[in-house]
């Protein structure tokens, strides 16, 4: 049931701090050097949040040595769990509006997240 | 810092107790309540634009529509309104557009997309009230508000934005868009045995010397005129209080 597969991932190792930190764009190799988490493991989670919906590519940025690189950020603010008859689990999305200001507010005033694109 | 750049407003005796007119690219708060002539403050700064300054003006209103507005517009003696709507030198932005598709997100795709225009100078966004609906919390409110207001002035535009007030006597209830935006001015009215008494308050304006004193206001052909000289006008209801 999909509601338990949800609060499976949630619950896996290393899935709540990946979205604790991806507020702002984060890459897979700065999650896993800036929380710890071994680059194999940290890939599998980001495809098992990105799949629930939970995170999402964000963008391709070109890094330093000119290469592409995929940064992710958080799809939901709040996780909800109910257990009331039947289990389930109320994911709240970011705001559509916060967003699309934000974005545009970046796109003038930069942001660390993006500076290197 | 000797030279701050201004834009009129083309409203007669506000320029003046402004001290020339509003800080260009700022974005000033005209908060009243129904019926204080916000609206038509609003009208009036962009039509002005076009027909003495040569600026063009995008109007963005949540509240009517543009055959609504086109009526106010004309009651008040701005004939060339269609004209210029036309002609593309006012775009207006009405509540049909903005809220077309039911969601505030594509409403926010259309504001930000009106706004990626070098031509345009003046804006008027009526209300803000309505605006801050699109957020969940106060914080959120406020957050956005400021980024908005960035977004604004990085595109060269001087911005009025109406905000209901619900109180008669807004020293009591300053909100805190009156902290966040560069300027505020009041629009009150009281009401009197003949009909109502208006007034205006410039009650901030940054980087300014304004007169703060509170002076009469008369809607009529060609919208308002605010009249610099109080003691042509009974500031006091025949009651004796000022603002009932």
């Amino acid at each position: 049931m999909e509601s338990e597969e949800l609060l499976q991932t949630l619950g896996n190792k290393y899935s709540a701090a990946i979205l604790e930190a991806t507020n702002e764009p984060r890459s897979a190799q700065e999650l896993s050097d800036e929380l710890g988490i071994p680059i194999a493991t940290c890939y599998r989670r980001i495809d098992e949040l990105t799949e629930h919906g939970l995170l999402e590519l964000h963008d391709n940025v070109l890094s330093d040595d000119r290469r592409r690189i995929k940064v992710y950020r958080r799809n939901v603010d709040a996780v909800r769990v109910e257990f009331d008859e039947t289990l389930t689990v109320d994911i709240a999305e970011r705001s559509e509006v916060t967003d699309k200001l934000d974005e545009a507010w970046e796109t003038l005033f930069g942001s660390p997240a993006t500076s290197t694109g | 810092m000797s030279s701050i750049e201004l834009t009129k407003t083309g409203v007669e005796g506000l320029d003046d107790i402004l001290n020339g007119g509003v800080v260009k690219h700022s974005t000033t708060l005209i908060s009243g309540n129904p019926g204080a002539g916000k609206s038509i403050l609003g009208l009036q700064y962009i039509y002005n634009g076009v027909e003495l300054f040569d600026e063009k003006g995008i109007f963005l209103t949540f509240e009517e529509n543009r055959d609504d507005l086109r009526q106010a517009a004309e009651s008040i003696g701005f004939d060339n309104w269609q004209r210029y709507v036309e002609d593309g030198r006012i775009r207006v932005y009405d509540k049909q557009v903005l809220l077309r598709e039911n969601d505030f997100g594509a409403a926010i795709d259309i504001l930000l997309e009106a706004l990626d225009n070098d031509d345009y100078e003046r804006l008027v966004l009526d209300s803000l009230t309505m605006f801050q609906l699109f957020f969940e919390s106060e914080r959120e409110q406020r957050t956005y508000l400021l980024k908005f207001t960035d977004i604004l002035r990085e595109n060269g535009l001087t911005t009025l934005m109406t905000n209901e007030q619900g109180t008669v006597f807004p020293e009591t209830d300053i909100g805190l868009e009156s902290f966040l935006t560069d300027g505020n001015i009041f629009l009150l009215q009281t009401p009197t045995d003949s009909g109502v008494n208006r007034y205006v308050w410039v009650a901030k304006m940054r980087k300014q010397n304004i007169d703060s004193d509170i002076f009469p206001v008369e809607i009529t052909q060609g919208g308002l005129t605010v009249h610099e000289n109080a003691s042509a006008f009974s500031m006091i209801g025949e009651d004796g209080s000022a603002f009932g």
